[in-house]
C-alpha cells in the first residue's frame, strides 16, 4: 500500500532523443505500436512471445485522497508469464470464457511515448499513454480506459521484449468488465 | 408495485418454488429496498484494519447516504453522514485519508472526529443561546463491530448487532475471529461497477454450487490445482449449506475423499495450530478438509475462502452495493490471519485478487453472465415469468438432523436450497413494512 510514484521517469527524460539516438526511439515507438496491434487483433499468443520469461505485468488503479497525501495506487492485476498464458489460453478459447464470447472490440491508443536508458545495459525505459477503448454485446455503449504504461524493454538476441510493465489506469471505480489486456 | 407481485403481498412463491424476475430489475422494488432494508437494517461499513490509527477514514455508502466511517480519538469506530449542517457541503471528497477534525470548505463549520460542532467561524452572528450540541454531524444511529466488521444501521431502535447476527456468528467465527489479532485486510478494496441487481451476488456467494463449472470453465479446466481432470468437479458427500435466523448463510464444500490433504492441503498447518487456540472441534471440524466456503450476511455482505497456493487460504470480503434495480457497485477485500507470516500474506494477495479481484478470472465471467441476465430480465415480457429455484423445494422442511453447527442444514449443496431461503427471508423483510 505504498505512496504512488515508487519512480518518477518523468524527470528521466530529456527533450530530445539525446544519447538514446532517434533510431532507437522510433523503433520502440514501432514496436508498441505492432504490440498494440497485436492485442487489437486478439493474436495473443504472438504477444505473448513479446515478454520476457522473467516479465511482470501489473495494473494498478488509485484511491482518491487529499491533495497532500496524494493518490493511493493498488494493484488490480500482478502477474506472472505464467499467470499471463493461462489468461491468454482462457480468453482465446470460446469453450472456456464467457467475458471473451464474443470477443470484446477493442481499440488501442499509445501516445506520448518516451525512451530513456535503462538501469541496465540493453534495457530502456519507457513510458507511453494508453486509451482503450471496448464494446461488449452487453456494453453497446463502450467504455473507456486512460492510463500511463510504464515499460522496461530489454533487448534480447538483436529484438525487444517487454520485461516489465505497470499500467495506472487514472480511474478509482472500475468498469466492470476486465477481461482486457494492457 | 402490487401488480409486480406473484402471490399476494410477495414476490416469492415458495410452494412452486419461483421468485418474480421483478425483484431482480425493478427500481421500485429498489427503492422499496432502500426504505425497508438499506436504511434500516445493519449494513456492513468497513472492516476495522482500514482505520487502524486515530483520525483514519474511508467514505462508505449507507444505503444512499454517503457517510464517513472514522477511528475516534478514543479508538472507537464512528460513522456520519458526509454532509455539513450548514449548506450540506461534503466534509471528506477524498475517499480515504487521516483526518484531525473536519472543516467544510464551503463556509467553515469544523467538527470534531466524533462529529461534534466546534465552530461554525461565524459564531459571533448566530442566535443568542444557539445550542451548538444540536448541530453536530448527522450520525449513523448505530455502529457496531463483530470480529472487526464494521456495521451500521440508520435506524436507533435496531437490534443489537449481536442479535442480528445471531447464530451465524458461529460461522463467521470459523473465518474471521480464528486467531486472536483476527484477520486483516491486506490492501483497499477493488471497486467496480456491475450492471446486475446486488441480489444476485448474494444468491451466487450465498451458496450457488451449481454454477461452478459451467460459468467457471475457464479457470477450473485450466488452473492445475482445480482441474475437473484431476477430480475436483466432485465434492465430498458431508459438504453442507446452512441457513440461520435472519436470512445468513453459507455453504462449506469439502474435499472429495481420495483427495487427501498430502494432495491439496486446505489450510496452513502452522495457523491451524492457533485456531485451536479459538475454535470449538466442531467449528475446527467445519474447517478440516475444506475446499471452498462461501457465505452471505444478510443482506448484502458476502465472503469466499478458497485455495490459493499449497496451504494457503484466500479470504474474500465482498460488498454488494446496489445503486438501482438493475446496477451494483462491488467493493472486494483480501484478509488474512494477522498473525500470518508476510511471504503468505503477499501470496494470499496476489491469488485472491488473480481470482477474485475486479481482473479476476473467475470474476469477469459472472460479471458478464449477470450483466446477460439482467439485461434480458428487464423487460415487460421477461418480468411475466419467474426464476426457477426448483431444486431447492424438495428440501425446504427437510434440514439434516445431526448437523453439528447452529442453524439449518441442508445436504447436498447442489440443491437451491438456502439461496431460496435468502430470497424468502427478503421477501419477508421486504412485504413486513
Amino acid at each position: 500500500m505504498g505512496k504512488v510514484a515508487d519512480t518518477e521517469p518523468a524527470a528521466a527524460f530529456s527533450q530530445t532523443a539525446g544519447e538514446i539516438g532517434v533510431e532507437t526511439c522510433f523503433a520502440i515507438q514501432r514496436f508498441l505500436f505492432v504490440e498494440a496491434r497485436l492485442l487489437d487483433r486478439r493474436e495473443y499468443r504472438q504477444w505473448l512471445s513479446l515478454l520476457t520469461d522473467d516479465v511482470t505485468y501489473r495494473v494498478l488503479a488509485y484511491v482518491n485522497r487529499d491533495a497532500e497525501a496524494g493518490p493511493l495506487a493498488y494493484a488490480v492485476m500482478d502477474e506472472q508469464a505464467f499467470r499471463l498464458k493461462a489468461r491468454v489460453e482462457q480468453i482465446l478459447d470460446g469453450k472456456l470464457t464467457h467475458a471473451e464470447n464474443p470477443p470484446t472490440l477493442t481499440r488501442r491508443f499509445v501516445s506520448n511515448v518516451l525512451v530513456a536508458a535503462g538501469e541496465r545495459a540493453g534495457e530502456y525505459l519507457v513510458t507511453s499513454n494508453l486509451l482503450v477503448y471496448r464494446t461488449r454485446p452487453n456494453m453497446p455503449e463502450g467504455a473507456l480506459y486512460a492510463g500511463e504504461r510504464t515499460d522496461i524493454l530489454r533487448r534480447l538476441d538483436g529484438a525487444l521484449r517487454i520485461a516489465r510493465r505497470e499500467v495506472r489506469l487514472d480511474q478509482s471505480v472500475l468498469h466492470g468488465s476486465m477481461s482486457t489486456l494492457f | 408495485m402490487q401488480e409486480a407481485c406473484l402471490s399476494a403481498g410477495g414476490w416469492v412463491d415458495a410452494a412452486q418454488g419461483v421468485v418474480s424476475r421483478e425483484a431482480f430489475v425493478s427500481d421500485d422494488v429498489y427503492r422499496l429496498e432502500l426504505e425497508r432494508i438499506f436504511e434500516k437494517g445493519w449494513c456492513f461499513l468497513a472492516h476495522e484494519t482500514e482505520i487502524p490509527a486515530p483520525g483514519d477514514y474511508v467514505v462508505r455508502t449507507l444505503g444512499k447516504a454517503p457517510v464517513i466511517v472514522i477511528r475516534d480519538t478514543d479508538g472507537g469506530v464512528k460513522a456520519m453522514l458526509n454532509s455539513c449542517r450548514h449548506r450540506g457541503a461534503k466534509l471528506c471528497r477524498s475517499e480515504a485519508g487521516n483526518a484531525r477534525r473536519f472543516v467544510c470548505p464551503y463556509h467553515g463549520w469544523s467538527y470534531e472526529r466524533d462529529g461534534r460542532l466546534i465552530t461554525t467561524t461565524f459564531d459571533a452572528h448566530m442566535p443568542r443561546g444557539m445550542d451548538f450540541s444540536q448541530w453536530g454531524l448527522i450520525p449513523v444511529a448505530r455502529v457496531e463491530s463483530y470480529c472487526g466488521l464494521v456495521f451500521g444501521s440508520w435506524d436507533a431502535d435496531a437490534a443489537d448487532l449481536a442479535r442480528h447476527l445471531g447464530d451465524f456468528r458461529w460461522y463467521l467465527d470459523c473465518f474471521f475471529a480464528r486467531t486472536p489479532a483476527g484477520m486483516q485486510v491486506l490492501a483497499p478494496p477493488h471497486r467496480w461497477r456491475a450492471k446486475a441487481n446486488w441480489k444476485v451476488g448474494a444468491l451466487n456467494f450465498i451458496g450457488d454450487s451449481q454454477h461452478v463449472f459451467t460459468t467457471h470453465v475457464g479457470p477450473t479446466t485450466l488452473n492445475p490445482l482445480r482441474s475437473t481432470r484431476a477430480g475436483f468437479t466432485k465434492v465430498a458427500d458431508r459438504s453442507v449449506q446452512i441457513i440461520t435466523e435472519g436470512g445468513h448463510g453459507c455453504t462449506l464444500s469439502y474435499l472429495a475423499p481420495g483427495l487427501g490433504e498430502d494432495v491439496y492441503r486446505t489450510h496452513d498447518p502452522a495457523l491451524t495450530a492457533i485456531y485451536a487456540t479459538m475454535l470449538k472441534p466442531e467449528q475446527l471440524n467445519a474447517l478440516r478438509h475444506l475446499r471452498v466456503a462461501v457465505g452471505n450476511v444478510f443482506p448484502n455482505l458476502s465472503f469466499i475462502e478458497t485455495q490459493a497456493g499449497s496451504g494457503e487460504k484466500s479470504l474474500i470480503l465482498r460488498l454488494w452495493h446496489p445503486l438501482s434495480g438493475s446496477e451494483m457497485e462491488i467493493l472486494s477485500w483480501v484478509l488474512a490471519e494477522k498473525e500470518a507470516p508476510e511471504p503468505y500474506k503477499a501470496a494470499v494477495l496476489d491469488s485472491g485478487f488473480h481470482n477474485f479481484g475486479v481482473a479476476g478470472v473467475f470474476e469477469q465471467d459472472d460479471i458478464e453472465l449477470w450483466a446477460s441476465a439482467t439485461q434480458a430480465a428487464d423487460n415487460a415480457i421477461a418480468r411475466r415469468y419467474p426464476y426457477s429455484f426448483h431444486t431447492g423445494v424438495p428440501l425446504l422442511d427437510h434440514p439434516i438432523p445431526d448437523y453439528e453447527g447452529p442453524g439449518r442444514a441442508f445436504r447436498p449443496v447442489l440443491a437451491e436450497v438456502i439461496q431460496f431461503e435468502f430470497m424468502r427471508h427478503w421477501d419477508r423483510v421486504m412485504t413486513a413494512g
